[in-house]
């Protein structure tokens, strides 16, 4: 007989932050305390935008067009950059052991796991996405899906992951504190170019709940289990409520100052195959994000291939080189070498300034 | 030095399950990740330490480490009270990658009483015992690569 998971679904409504977020917490605690099999919880919030554990919330975000548009925000307990959420994008917290036998070992071999549930769902509505490393799910370039974990009690993960079934790249533009602001100054909005939904695939109107099944069947198949649909025990509601008044609903974690030096440079460079502009986004030594932009000839494939390699890796200039290295192949960007647009790159870390 | 399979673990150190090292000296004893550690993590972007004078036990989460998007755990080595963080850590936290022996030190932990230091030595990995839990650890992974084929 096949092994038994819970679920805790919600299709009713689309929740606050502090409760999606306050249920997720709870889910490897409830394994690793609770004697609970690995849980799934697959949800939607209201209009929302949330770092991660170690982002600047006053650097990422416009805080005050947060407000005035409405919308929530709060910090999760991963790891990773900003998500937007709201009603037409699934959420999914999973709260599962390490050493499930199932799930492939180390930080890259875990990503992979839940990367073959997640294709395997947008397969099943007619999606063909594949994992870009180290941690996005794409469609032909343009990112469909993130994913972020954390290690919590004992042995004990908490993955997430949010997938656009549908999603507004205006809003998205307003209220995030990115170079796109400029970009968008000259009538350029790099997202649409770097980001895809669901429906924009299909051109049909998929459903949250179709999303949602998918992903159901999805984590039966490819981990050999069945669901039991279920709701949080006494013991789980308890410490629900606790992360809700002691973590998601307070200040000293939503405006953390446990976070590396957020900065921000830009870099412009004449080359062969024409100007380079680079936008770098520096979380302390590292890079969180960075845009390749210009007047040069590549495609947006190639582009976001390169700048996902960047991500989340150290600035210094041998990683750099390496790890464009990695992706590069001939002609990628017309007339520029992997040296040419290192030396862009560091040129936007030069001229970093303070948000 | 030792290279095991690969991955540098230098023999006179000794080392926790979650991939902690322990360079004792005296009751003084310095704390930092291991080489095998930090290349599957990858790009280490952040390091959620403890304060100085905060109390430790063996085996407890004593800081958060982040890498690519996934935040792992530093667990203490052994019990004590944290004496030094290395300050050069906020500014880049890539010296664990660099030199994870080295200037990749994380923190300082000073232990209360020799003795129980020594009783706590004998729970983690040191010696001849490093060897197999490298093996182990590959083997781990090597077990999930065949059955993904």
């Amino acid at each position: 007989m096949s092994e038994e998971w819970r679920l805790f679904k919600n299709l009713r409504r689309s929740v606050s932050t502090a409760e999606g977020l306050a249920v997720d917490d709870t889910l490897p605690q409830s394994v690793a305390r609770n004697n609970s099999p690995p849980i799934l919880h697959l949800y939607t919030f209201v209009p929302s935008v949330i770092v991660g554990k170690y982002q600047d919330i006053e650097a990422a975000l416009r805080l005050e067009r947060c407000k005035a548009h409405g919308i929530e925000f709060n910090r999760r307990s991963t790891g990773g950059g900003t998500v937007i959420m709201g009603p037409e994008i699934v959420a999914l917290g999973l709260g599962i052991n390490v050493d499930h036998p199932r799930l492939k070992k180390g930080v890259g071999g875990v990503f992979q796991s839940l990367s073959l549930v997640l294709l395997r769902a947008l397969d099943k509505v007619g999606i063909e996405a594949y994992f870009q490393p180290k941690n996005d799910l794409e469609v032909n370039g343009r990112k469909i899906a993130g994913l972020s974990a954390a290690s919590e009690a004992d042995n004990c993960l908490l993955f997430h992951t949010s997938l656009l079934v549908d999603f507004d790249i205006a809003l998205m533009t307003d209220i995030m504190n990115t170079p796109v602001i400029k970009l968008e100054d000259k009538g350029y909005n790099c997202f649409s170019q770097r980001m895809t939904t669901v429906r924009d695939e299909l051109g049909r109107k998929v459903s949250v709940t179709e999303m949602i099944a998918a992903i159901q069947n999805s984590f039966e198949e490819e981990f050999s289990i069945r669901f039991k649909e279920d709701s949080p025990d006494e013991w789980e509601e308890k410490t629900i409520q606790g992360f809700i008044e002691e973590r998601y609903t307070k200040d000293e974690w939503i405006f953390s100052h446990r976070h590396p030096r957020a900065r921000m440079g830009v870099g412009q460079l004449k080359t062969k195959g024409g100007l380079l502009e680079i936008y770098l986004a520096l979380s302390g030594a590292s890079i969180e994000s960075v845009l390749v932009t210009g007047d040069f000839f590549s495609t947006s494939e190639d582009l976001h291939r390169i700048e996902n390699a960047l991500k989340w890796t150290s600035a210094r200039r041998e990683n750099i080189e390496n790890n464009i290295a990695s992706v590069w192949h001939e002609n990628m960007i017309y007339g520029v070498d992997v040296p040419t647009l290192t030396k862009a790159i560091l040129l936007a870390k030069e001229n970093q300034v303070r948000l | 030095m030792a290279e095991i399979k690969g991955y540098n673990m230098p023999d006179e150190l000794f080392y926790h399950e979650e991939h902690s090292w322990a360079k004792v000296e005296g009751t003084r004893v310095t704390v930092g990740m291991t080489d095998m550690f930090q290349k599957e993590a990858g790009d280490i972007v952040f390091i959620d330490l403890p304060e100085e004078e905060d109390e430790v036990s063996q085996g407890e989460t004593c800081g958060k480490i982040q890498s690519r998007k996934w935040i792992g755990k530093l667990v203490a080595p052994v019990s004590g009270e944290i004496t030094e963080i290395n300050e050069e850590m906020e500014e880049d936290t890539g010296l664990i990658n660099t030199d994870p022996y080295g200037d990749g030190w994380i923190l300082v932990i000073e232990a209360e009483d020799e003795d129980e230091l020594q009783s706590e030595l004998k729970n983690l990995i040191h010696g001849d015992a490093v060897r197999d839990f490298v093996d182990r650890e590959i083997a781990k992974a090597e077990e999930e690569k065949a059955k993904a084929e």
